[in-house]
């Protein structure tokens, strides 16, 4: 009897073991007759859940085509993972959407951190990915089922810079980064286009998160004679250098990277004189925040998130908006890969996108086999001599209202 | 070069006087309990956020001020009659850890609230700067500096002067003692955690007034009271202030001649520095001290 029970045992455990690497193959995962799981993962807690209006702009826009009615028939059911843009819980969040929650692709994950650590399991097993951080390492070289939906910190510091220098006058540049590899990987792509273009950059320093003040950074780009500061710093300190270079009557412009929100960062700035024709940012929309071409989507957040899912004062800021094209290009992946879809169909469906008009991005999106991030070109922001926020197609040229 | 020599030891001073009302404020929790208050930093920022909760609900700024120093002054006597004194007789390490711990819990209620957005702290003065000579001063300058300076003086009176001042000393030299002579020390350590903790969201307020409020802004304050504190010596109150402008001054003179590097890590470098050569610090005595 125990013989017979344990070739039993071993039996069925040999049926399990076969079984599982068909289940780890399962390019249905997620997908039912009526719905489509998929995993929101961003930092709802920690000190930078500030970022989490990236995967709030997505949900958004999914609980929008819900209401339509959904795609093929089937809605889009979202389950949120809490990272805390922290990599062990980031992987570990994953881990559970991935195995637990058994969900179709992840989206969302504004965390670059995290997103490179959990590359290698998504990666293995396949699992789609859709997100919004900016390390241009997720994508490239490109990886069969990851996609950037908006800019990597390669466009946008290439950007930063081209904007500056279309201003014939600035030659000379300084970068001010933290040090990690999210500013890096803006200030990078900026110091190569500075050098490609004619460009000098002739002052390179560190501004650490939680600096106080910025004296000595602001002091030595006072020296150097920069014409134009490269800022990839977070919000919290962005806020800090700007003021410090009105303090300090340092003339340079500066054009600071996207870890920062540019409406909240000039309001709290406090002083108008800090940063009227001071202070740009590179663009990512079509048209400025407000306007009413991109009225639909203040429209779709404020009708399709909870209380406490939007802003705790004010209208949906930049990041919302900088969120939705995730949502906006999964979704059309599911409409191209039809009514039976699977990994491989999505894939392919995403890397069939050409000139795809979100609606809020200053680009069309466009793929390929060969190039898994959607979008490049950019506008900057700023505001003008007359304190109004401003669009700029380039230096000096506002995009036409 | 003297111009800007000049101007980062002004700005230096100016940072450093932050850091010396955070460092003032951990002595004055620790020259009452002998305890290094670990979760101090939070009581900063907490003391930062409960001021802009006021303000935000149309209090005018002066009484959110009043009225912020006193719930944390509530919550620093609640914390330690109701976490910290079960275990004041237990190990040293007790008491640190339950000290970071409530600090923690205190970060982790800010991030449920704030965590997802940067906010600031409305100044209730117009900012402005003059120059003095190559030298750049502004409103925050002064107000920081006048505000340290008006509270030094004062807690000095109430250290040296007063009978509170001769309680204070009292149960610093010997708790027994103390207690045997008919103090009662309980009592006296949730009072002196309390002002400790109401001093502590005075820095975060004037902290708040320079840089954006974020649930973590008390780490690094923290890290900078505790480098000042310990240059000062531990339980010197002018040794505090001191040790806070040599810290912002090192740090901008470092920062802006060798690397702006060393911005962030001269508190570490300080504490290292000072342990490693004279753990009793500038001015600091020996004594039992329990962290």
């Amino acid at each position: 009897m125990h013989l017979q029970t344990a070739v039993r045992a071993f039996a069925a455990t040999a049926l399990l073991a076969a079984a599982a690497p068909a289940a780890l193959a399962d390019n249905t995962q997620g997908i039912t007759d009526k719905t489509i799981k998929i995993g929101n993962l961003g930092p709802f807690t920690g000190e930078a859940a500030v970022f989490n209006p990236l995967n709030y702009g997505p949900e958004a826009y999914l609980r929008y085509v819900n209401d339509k009615g959904g795609v093929h028939g089937r809605k889009f059911e979202t389950v949120f993972a809490d990272s805390a843009c922290n990599e062990a819980k980031g992987i570990a969040a994953a881990k559970k959407l991935i195995y637990e929650d058994k969900v179709f692709m992840i989206m969302g994950n504004p965390c670059s951190g995290v997103a490179m650590a959990i590359k290698p399991m998504l990666e293995k097993e396949g699992i789609p990915w859709m997100g919004p951080a900016a390390n241009p390492k997720l994508t490239r070289p490109t990886v069969p089922a990851m996609f950037h939906a908006t800019y990597t910190g390669i466009e946008s510091g290439q950007n930063m810079a081209k904007f500056a220098l279309s201003n014939p006058a600035i030659k000379k540049f300084a970068l001010i980064a933290h040090s990690n590899d999210w500013a890096k990987g803006y200030c990078d792509p900026a110091e190569a286009y500075i050098k490609a273009n004619g460009g000098e950059v002739i002052l390179s320093t560190a501004m650490e998160r939680g600096s106080t003040d910025a004296t000595a950074q602001v002091l030595q780009i006072k020296q150097s004679g920069a014409q134009a500061v490269m800022g990839c710093l977070y919000q919290h300190e962005l806020i800090i250098l700007l003021r410090d270079m009105q303090k300090f009557g340092a003339n340079a412009v500066v054009v600071g990277a996207l870890g920062a929100d540019f409406d909240q960062t000039v309001q709290q700035v406090g002083n108008p004189a800090a940063v009227r024709e001071r202070f740009f940012q590179p663009y990512q929309f079509k048209a400025k925040i407000g306007s009413k071409s991109l009225q639909d989507f203040h429209d779709i957040f404020v009708k399709y998130l909870k209380k406490e899912e939007l802003p705790k004062a004010g209208p949906p800021t930049n990041f919302y908006y900088f969120g939705v094209p995730v949502g906006i290009v999964t979704v059309e992946g599911f409409r191209r890969a039809g009514p039976s879809p699977t990994r491989e169909k999505w894939i392919a469906a995403i890397e069939s996108i050409k000139d795809l008009d979100t609606g809020v991005l200053a680009d069309k999106v466009s793929y390929s086999k060969d190039n898994h991030v959607g979008v490049n070109r950019m506008f900057a922001v700023g505001v003008d001599k007359d304190g109004k926020q401003t669009v700029y197609t380039q230096w000096g040229k506002p995009l036409p209202e | 070069m003297l111009a800007v020599f000049l101007q980062l030891v002004v700005s230096g001073v100016a940072t450093g006087m932050l850091y010396a009302l955070v460092a003032l404020s951990m002595t004055v929790g620790y020259r009452a309990t002998t305890v290094v208050n670990f979760g101090h930093g939070d009581m900063v920022m907490a003391g930062a956020y409960a001021v802009f909760v006021f303000v935000g609900s149309g209090l005018p700024f002066a009484p959110a001020l009043l009225l912020g120093l006193v719930v944390l002054f509530l919550f620093g006597l609640g914390t330690q009659r109701v976490l910290m004194r079960p275990i004041i007789a237990g190990p040293h390490l007790s008491l640190a850890m339950m000290a970071l711990a409530i600090g923690y819990a205190v970060r982790g209620g800010a991030r449920l609230e704030w965590g997802s957005e940067v906010t600031t702290l409305q100044r209730p003065y117009a900012q402005d700067a003059w120059m003095v000579g190559p030298v750049v001063f502004t409103t925050d300058d002064l107000v920081i500096a006048t505000f340290v300076i008006l509270l030094l003086l004062v807690l000095f009176l109430v250290f040296n002067v007063t009978p509170v001042g001769r309680l204070i000393r009292a149960v610093f030299q010997s708790q027994r003692g103390a207690a045997l002579v008919g103090i009662d020390v309980h009592a006296f350590h949730g009072v002196m955690w309390g002002a400790g903790a109401a001093l502590g969201a005075a820095g975060g307020v004037l902290l708040a007034l320079i840089v954006p409020l974020s649930p973590d802004m008390g780490v690094w304050t923290l890290l900078r009271g505790f480098a000042a504190m310990t240059l000062g010596g531990f339980g010197s109150l002018h040794g505090a202030v001191i040790g806070g402008l040599i810290l912002g001054v090192m740090e901008k003179l470092l920062g802006f001649y060798l690397s702006t590097v060393f911005i962030d890590i001269t508190a570490y470098l300080i504490t290292i520095l000072v342990l490693l050569i004279r753990p009793s610090g500038l001015f600091g005595r020996q004594a039992a001290v329990r962290v």
